[in-house]
């Protein structure tokens, strides 16, 4: 009995061992920021525990750029985007999980076809849409191509194929139309989805970057990632200090978001299984 | 069936679009109010944004009428990428400021105009005339010039005086050529007990753009990397090798130079914290030395070899051919208006990047701040030595098979020769296209 149990006591151990290694090189990133923004210039490749603690690098970070437009710019981009997500996902997931139509096959390969295809491919042509339209410099540009989100699609619409037909159609002997059984059925069983999808939608463009940055121009449009820009020159050598700071200033409210609702996002993804 | 749809929908959008744009240019004359958008890479750090407003700003006020609107495009990387896909897309910036090296992939895209085709007057083709030759090698090609000088750099050698005097050399002396920089780094490289290296002689930076740097031995070595048509490089040419296995030495035979590839973001901190006693840096850092390291240091021109020599670097304006005459014409009164030689002083003593013309050293601003400050005048003298950056057609490609093969023959992945070989093997294969 002992003898069997012996490897699984190694085992754990050395589960536990590999885990806070993963762990450890995994925030060491953030530990280093955390001491650089926190500590003066000369202290940013040096470790002393008497290093005076400072909030200047956060002051000449703040002063250095319109930092409260560019957060300001970031949370309307990324509403606007999440927003569209979930009406055009949701509506279009559901027609491909429930209703059959002329070509949906078809229309179905397409949308999966384009999970296939790196954003950054389709700049070229997409920009040339924005200018037809004639909304460059907007933050309508930056949201457009996002939000018939693909992958939002495919994931709402595996979703909606496990609830059971028999939900459906009990929805339905009550009176409900189809939108109605969407939004009282549906919807409700997919919230764990949502969460997850909205958290990895949000993450994903508070830090995109190249797309934003090509089409936009102004001060007035511009989201942080963009504005952060301003720092990373290397020409003149990098200052470590403002860049971390800068850096913490631009993702503090994810950091907070996530540390708040962790144990939320923690159970859809588990339930969503996305990773 | 949606691709019909999608197609009607961008040609209503088009002739929207057309009609508003002819609209545009019908008004303009009219309302004698030109606007040009500008492209700025910030390259440099964050204060210098406020310096292009308020050059902006003041040429606004001293020209009516006319209007420069800087847009701030990321590094050098990201406003080629943006300008390129504005382009593409049918929209484009009237001026920019791009790498001088850029300069063939804009004439290859057919994105520039040549200066020579918008100056008009006896006055303008002087002013076109009043730049150094060093930086006009990289705006030159086929004839005609096509690109300003503007953001201009060449690397130097910056040294710590203090360490110089620890190890008993002449604090004011720095190291003239190749043998006298190997001696020096050796008495300059300290190790502690278990043999570990607290600071370096020497360091040479080599990450991201290795080749610019090494054009500095290369050039010493008595080589042009490059011809002017952009057609043609001798990356194997043995002077290229053994300039390369010079480098390679620092550190594997003498070891006096960190080994690998070194950070070239995080040299100059280096620096300042005594890590290493001498440093190839772009004057471009000069403000940043001067402003933050907390002992004196000396600049000096790149040690020789066979002659003294350094590449040039940096951006230039461009102006493209998307513009209306009155913009192209607006955008050489702005390109003027800030290389005039007071406002070029100025820019240099702001940023530390060269100014452009003689004539802006001999104002008194400049000769005021030369005086406080020497250091200012070694990359002007360095200047007569300086050779263009290496540019090719295919720019990009061609530069990064040089720096995989640069950095291969550093880490010890590829012999000198062989990564040098490889390398002219792989540029030949791209440039041949353009050799016709």
């Amino acid at each position: 009995m002992s003898a069997l149990a012996r490897p699984s006591i190694i085992g754990d151990a050395l589960e536990t061992a590999g885990a806070w290694l993963l762990a450890l090189v995994w925030a060491l990133p953030i530990l280093y920021a955390f001491w650089t923004a926190f500590h003066p210039g000369e202290f940013a490749t040096r470790f002393s525990l008497l290093a005076p603690w400072t909030l200047e690098n956060f002051a000449n970070a703040w002063n250095a750029a319109p930092f409260a437009r560019y957060f300001l710019n970031t949370v309307v981009l990324v509403t606007m985007i999440l927003a569209g997500q979930l009406v055009l996902c949701t509506l279009a997931a559901y027609a491909f999980a429930r209703f059959t139509f002329v070509g949906h096959n078809v229309a179905f390969a397409l949308v999966l076809v384009q999970l296939m295809i790196m954003p950054d491919v389709l700049i070229v042509e997409n920009y040339r849409t924005m200018r037809l339209l004639g909304v460059l410099d907007t933050t309508l540009a930056m949201a457009l191509p996002y939000m018939a989100s693909a992958f939002g699609i495919f994931l709402l619409r595996q979703t909606f194929k496990t609830v059971p037909r028999e939900l459906d159609e009990a929805a339905r002997v009550e009176g409900c139309g189809p939108l109605q059984t969407l939004w009282k059925v549906y919807v409700p069983l997919a919230k764990p989805v949502y969460i997850a999808f909205g958290l990895v939608s949000v993450s994903y463009h508070w830090n995109n970057f190249l797309w934003p940055l090509i089409v936009t121009n102004s001060v007035s449009t511009r989201p942080l990632t963009v504005g952060l820009a301003v720092f990373s020159g290397s020409d003149q050598g990098i200052d470590w200090s403002i860049i971390t700071a800068a850096t913490f200033l631009s993702v503090a409210p994810l950091l907070v978001a996530f540390l708040l609702f962790q144990r939320q996002f923690v159970q859809s993804f588990m339930q969503a299984g996305i990773k | 069936m949606s691709k019909s749809w999608t197609t009607k929908l961008a040609t209503a959008a088009l002739a929207a679009a057309l009609s508003t744009g002819l609209g545009g240019v019908a008004i303009a004359p009219a309302a004698a109010q030109t606007e040009v958008s500008f492209y700025y890479p910030i390259a440099v750090g964050g204060p210098v944004t406020k310096i292009i407003d308020q050059m902006a700003a003041d040429f606004e006020k001293e020209n009516p009428g006319l209007k420069v609107k800087p847009i701030y495009s990321g590094s050098y990387q990201d406003t080629i990428t943006k300008v390129l896909t504005a382009l593409k897309g049918g929209d484009a910036p009237q001026l920019s400021v791009i790498l001088a090296v850029d300069i063939f992939t804009l004439i290859d895209e057919d994105a520039i105009v040549a200066i020579d085709d918008i100056v008009k007057t006896d006055e303008d083709r002087a002013w076109l005339k009043s730049f150094y030759p060093g930086f006009m090698e990289n705006s030159q090609t086929g004839g005609k010039t096509w690109g300003v000088p503007f953001q201009r750099s060449t690397p130097v050698l910056y040294w710590n005086k203090e360490l110089f005097k620890e190890a008993g050399l002449d604090p004011e002396k720095p190291p003239r050529n190749w043998a006298e920089q190997i001696e020096f780094a050796k008495k300059l490289t300290k190790r502690d007990a278990s043999g570990n290296t607290t600071q370096w002689g020497i360091q040479i930076p080599s990450s991201g753009f290795p080749y610019w740097l090494f054009q500095g031995f290369t050039t010493q070595n008595g080589l042009r990397i490059m011809n002017t048509a952009g057609t043609q490089t001798y990356f194997d040419d043995p002077r290229v090798i053994e300039a390369l296995q010079y480098w390679i030495d620092l550190s594997s035979v003498h070891k006096v130079h960190p080994p690998g590839i070194t950070e070239w973001g995080t040299t100059p901190r280096d620096f300042m914290e005594r890590k290493i006693a001498m440093m190839w840096q772009t004057t471009g850092n000069l403000t940043n030395v001067r402003n933050n390291a907390k002992f004196p240091f000396g600049v000096g021109m790149l040690p020789a070899n066979k002659t003294p020599g350094a590449p040039t670097g940096g951006g230039n304006f461009y102006v493209f051919k998307k513009s209306t005459p009155a913009q192209q014409e607006a955008s050489l009164k702005f390109m003027k208006w800030v290389t005039q030689p007071a406002r070029a002083a100025q820019w240099s003593i702001d940023t530390g990047y060269v100014a452009v013309t003689p004539a802006a050293w001999e104002t008194d601003v400049m000769k005021k701040y030369v005086a406080e400050f020497p250091a200012a005048l070694v990359a002007r003298d360095q200047l007569q030595h300086a050779v263009a950056e290496l540019s090719t057609h295919d720019n990009q490609r061609v530069t990064k098979v040089f720096n995989d093969g640069l950095q291969a023959a550093l880490t010890g992945a590829k012999p000198a020769e062989q990564a040098m070989k490889d390398a002219q093997r792989e540029a030949d294969r791209i440039l041949r296209p353009y050799r016709r």
